[in-house]
């Protein structure tokens, strides 16, 4: 019995594992969207403007990585640049959810914390979270440049209008997503250092 | 949170020799994407086959912890903070279909670990609350990418002396928290990489919960 279960276990790691191939490699196939997203972020971190980033659930701890990811690099020399976490502030967090509803708990913080040379960068799992859809249109409409990052089909956030740079990970699964989300911040934090430090890259005359 | 010494220089020469053009750099950052995402689909294959029967062993010894009224405190500093939280939040509130388990993080309460600092010092945030809260039979789970942090060494020291099931995972060849006798499993996931190595040590807890969730259907139709 206790070795059945052993090999039970393996058996199911060994299919997690699996399961995760696909969804990375998908990301790897969206290498162009990725390119066009770090580009488009390092003309607004280079022209002053800061990152906004907010996400529900397991999306929130994300949120946060991102931020301590562009505040703090963990690579020496980088250069701090400014990013923040909406999820961090339980007491406004809660009392807009509380008062106005939960769709709204980003979208009101990005309307007085927010300006329009700023970043918005919102994480759902599904791409359904009516509060990070809310968000990244009260980001467009001030005129912030927008990116989601979703997962399943995209849901109603990757199809919206107000969503200028959308990463889809390819999977259903929350937590397959949750890891091909953090590669994708990784590398967008890592990318974005590479355009910034480049001389001419980000000049007016370049941008498209 | 651990530093990495590697520099980007170091991975991009080409960006470094003098002037540069957009179309050049952006085809770097897209050869650059397609690299890493073969690089974290290797590690954690590595990672998890290399480790697979003692991620089995590990999660039944968890599966044994809850059942016996057990509770699961995670914790780390940085970006490994968020992994803590994540940690409490999948257990606690797993995707549809999974079964809610107690666990918290013991970096959410900004009052107790400010105060702990300032009082005392920040070596023993996680190891005060451990001693307040841990009891025989609940999980500690410690989280670091350099595996030096030294209040997780703290932590584990405190969670072992009260016989808290112990689990550590790190990065590099294991840091500090290779050499304790304190950490009843410790997943080290072999990388240089601070970000390959949180990006696979995501999937070493995912797969804990995963296999503490058929441990637990498994007790349940025994």
């Amino acid at each position: 019995m206790r070795q059945r279960l052993s090999e039970t276990l393996q058996a199911a790691a060994a299919d997690a594992l699996e399961q995760r191939v696909k969804p990375v490699e998908a990301l790897a196939g969206d290498a162009e969207q990725v390119a066009a997203a770090c580009h488009a972020m390092a003309i607004r971190f280079h022209r002053g403007g800061k990152l906004v980033c907010f996400g529900s659930g397991g999306p929130s701890t994300d949120a946060q990585h991102i931020a301590v990811e562009f505040v703090h690099p963990v690579i020496v020399g980088k250069r701090a640049l400014p990013a923040i976490s909406l999820t961090g502030d339980v007491a406004t967090l809660t009392s807009i959810a509380s008062r106005e509803g939960y769709a709204e708990v980003y979208a009101h913080q990005l309307r007085y914390l927010a300006a329009p040379e700023d970043i918005a960068l919102g994480v759902s799992v599904d791409g359904n979270d009516p509060a990070v859809l809310r968000g990244l249109e009260a980001a467009a409409e001030l005129g912030m440049l927008t990116i989601a990052l979703v997962g399943g089909d995209g849901g109603g956030t990757a199809g919206s209008a107000a969503v200028h740079h959308a990463l889809v990970a390819r999977s259903d699964d929350p937590l397959v997503v949750k890891e091909v989300h953090v590669t994708a911040y990784h590398v967008l934090w890592e990318l974005v250092h590479v355009l910034f430090e480049q001389p001419g890259v980000l000049d007016p005359e370049v941008i498209r | 949170m651990a530093r990495d010494g590697t520099g980007v220089e170091s991975l991009y020469p080409f960006l470094y020799s003098g002037g540069s053009n957009l179309e050049d750099v952006l085809d770097q950052v897209r050869r650059s994407t397609v690299d890493k995402a073969a690089e974290i689909v290797e590690l954690r294959r590595l990672t998890v086959h290399r480790d697979a029967a003692r991620l089995a062993d590990c999660a039944r010894a968890m599966a044994r912890s809850f059942l016996g009224g057990g509770r699961l405190f995670a914790f780390g500093n940085g970006g490994s903070s968020t992994d803590a939280q994540a940690v409490a939040t999948t257990f606690l509130h797993p995707r549809p279909g999974g079964r809610p388990l107690p666990a918290l993080s013991l970096t959410d309460d900004v009052a107790v670990v400010t105060a702990l600092a300032n009082d005392v010092g920040f070596d023993v945030v996680f190891a005060r609350q451990l001693a307040a809260f841990g009891r025989p039979g609940d999980i500690a789970v410690g989280l670091s990418t350099s595996g030096n942090s030294d209040n997780l060494v703290r932590a584990f020291e405190e969670a072992s002396r009260r016989g808290l099931l112990t689990i550590g995972l790190a990065g590099y060849e294991g840091g500090k928290m290779a050499e304790l006798d304190t950490i009843d499993y410790l997943f080290v996931v072999p990388s240089s990489s601070v970000h390959r190595i949180q990006e696979a040590q995501t999937t070493v807890y995912h797969v804990l919960w995963e296999l503490t969730q058929v441990a637990l259907e498994a007790s349940d139709s025994s």
